[in-house]
């Protein structure tokens, strides 16, 4: 019954659209300033305005499935495609996409991605490198990173809002501080801490820095086992779909 | 022997009643810290009263986009994960074979230091790198925006510019064609190579072929992926022995 209303009201608000669209195609056509949409838009009558389940986390692509360990914390809005492996202890944030269409992306042992990254990966890097993208163990990639065929060696810190492009490699136990853009084929060397756009050589680390490093790996362990409680092991949502389809009269 | 069966089923119907009884019973124990699932109100597609998007149905639009108000999507595009095309104030038109790709913000402003207010107007076969922001901005057919770039009111990207990553382009800027632009705030670091050039239209090509692919797998109903899921299950393997098979997919950067 409601598909049935919302098909109907989708055939009666479509003319009064196309309208509209008519009409300022029309005024582009007089302005010679913007580009003129050259093919027009064929709204699709069928496209889902609304599915209540909204986007899945683990998107298998061919014969790739997304793996993830048993006690990795994954936040529900995340999206997982393709060929990506989360380790155990690792945790993903809200936000984050982890594309592996292309080439691989294995998010190492204890280490984390935080909110709202995109880790991707190229079909083929401009270095010697290998073009997927390997996080390895105890490493904190700082939240909105964008992170592009890189090899990130065990025991790193990402800054926020980082840019790491294809074929770069940050070796252990280094730190690029916040809002850095490491070019393609950027090497930071092991122990020293740059930043910059693009990347520049700031200085090198104590050795009690060094130290802190796995620390914050694991104290945002910590913290993603808070978050990783607060979910059932199995989602609780068909009871609300149940509900909602006796709400509207569907045989449930 | 039916009957054993039966008894079998009834027996198992009580236990999962007592389970749920049990999760009442534990939501009223944790009082009011208690968390209910609900079911996704996430729309992919949404109208602000009468602004509504035409997004073209043979666009991949990424269910976790959102696509708001009077955007324009043209055919063969591509939407990606996470992405805001809010054009609640003013209209956002994306042309035919370009890709937004994942968690890009493409906005119009209402209010702006100058006063004016502008559409932001994307042309044909560009690529809008990861995590880019478009602000009120032009940009002309077969630009390229790098990752992470922000492209602020009135900027003008020329046809086969190139913005490269990470850069600011200030307000009102006009980027010629063929030349590369980076830095914060942008300027001007050299012009466009022939194979870029080559190698730039050729990445839409393979994006919209991506494309299909991620619009294959994301229209698909609960009965498929719980298909698919049930066969991943019976032919375990392993992810080395299988990321070996990957002719199919095309080249794209």
């Amino acid at each position: 019954m409601a598909t049935s209303i919302a098909r109907f009201s989708r055939k009666t608000l479509t003319p009064t659209l196309i309208r509209r669209f008519s009409t300022s195609s029309a005024a582009l056509a007089t302005n010679p300033d913007p580009p003129k949409p050259k093919l027009t838009p064929s709204p699709s009558p069928n496209r889902a305005n609304w599915d209540y389940r909204g986007q899945r986390q683990i998107i298998p692509l061919g014969q790739w499935l997304p793996k993830v360990a048993v006690d990795a914390y994954v936040a529900p809005n995340v999206v997982l495609a393709g060929q990506v492996t989360v380790w155990d202890g690792s945790s993903v944030w809200n936000g984050a996409v982890l594309r592996g269409d292309l080439n691989k992306i294995t998010l190492g042992f204890c280490s984390n991605v935080q909110e709202r990254c995109v880790v991707h990966a190229a079909w083929a890097s401009p270095t010697g490198l290998p073009a997927e993208t390997l996080i390895d163990r105890y490493v904190t990639v700082g939240a909105y990173s964008l992170l592009r065929s890189c090899t990130i060696e065990p025991e790193c810190i990402i800054g926020q809002h980082s840019i790491l492009m294809e074929g770069s490699l940050v070796e252990t136990r280094s730190i690029l501080e916040a809002g850095s853009v490491l070019p393609p084929g950027r090497r930071i060397p092991s122990g020293e801490l740059w930043g910059g756009n693009p990347a520049r050589f700031i200085r090198t680390l104590t050795n009690e820095e060094t130290l802190e490093i796995p620390k914050l790996a694991v104290a945002i362990n910590h913290l993603s086992g808070d978050h990783f409680s607060e979910f059932l092991p199995y989602s609780t949502v068909y009871l609300e779909v149940e509900k909602f389809k006796k709400s509207l009269g569907i045989h449930v | 022997m039916s009957s054993m069966g039966r008894a079998l089923y009834s027996v198992g119907f009580w236990i999962r009643e007592t389970g749920q009884a049990l999760d009442r019973l534990g939501c009223r124990l944790q009082g009011k810290n208690h968390f209910r699932e609900q079911l996704s109100r996430h729309r992919t597609l949404m109208n602000v009263f009468d602004k509504s998007p035409i997004v073209d149905k043979d666009a991949f639009v990424a269910p976790s986009a959102s696509i708001i108000g009077n955007v324009n999507v043209g055919p063969g595009s591509s939407i990606w994960y996470g992405c805001v095309l809010r054009g609640d104030a003013n209209s956002i038109s994306v042309g035919a074979g370009t890709n937004i790709q994942d968690n890009t913000l493409v906005h119009v402003a209402k209010s702006n230091l100058s006063g004016k207010v502008l559409p932001t107007l994307i042309g044909d076969n560009v690529t809008v790198g990861n995590s880019a922001v478009l602000h009120g901005c032009t940009v002309d057919d077969e630009a390229y925006i790098g990752p992470s770039a922000t492209v602020l009111d009135g900027a003008h990207v020329e046809k086969h510019a190139i913005v490269d990553s990470g850069a600011l382009v200030r307000q009102n800027t006009r980027i010629p064609s063929g030349e590369v632009w980076g830095g914060n705030p942008a300027r001007f670091l050299r012009k466009v190579t022939e194979e870029e050039r080559a190698f730039f239209s050729s990445s839409a090509v393979d994006y919209s072929k991506l494309a299909q692919v991620h619009a294959a797998e994301n229209a698909k109903s609960l009965d498929e992926t719980d298909f698919k899921k049930l066969l991943y299950k019976k032919n375990a393997r392993d992810a080395e022995y299988d990321s070996l098979f990957s002719e199919n997919l095309p080249k794209a950067a």
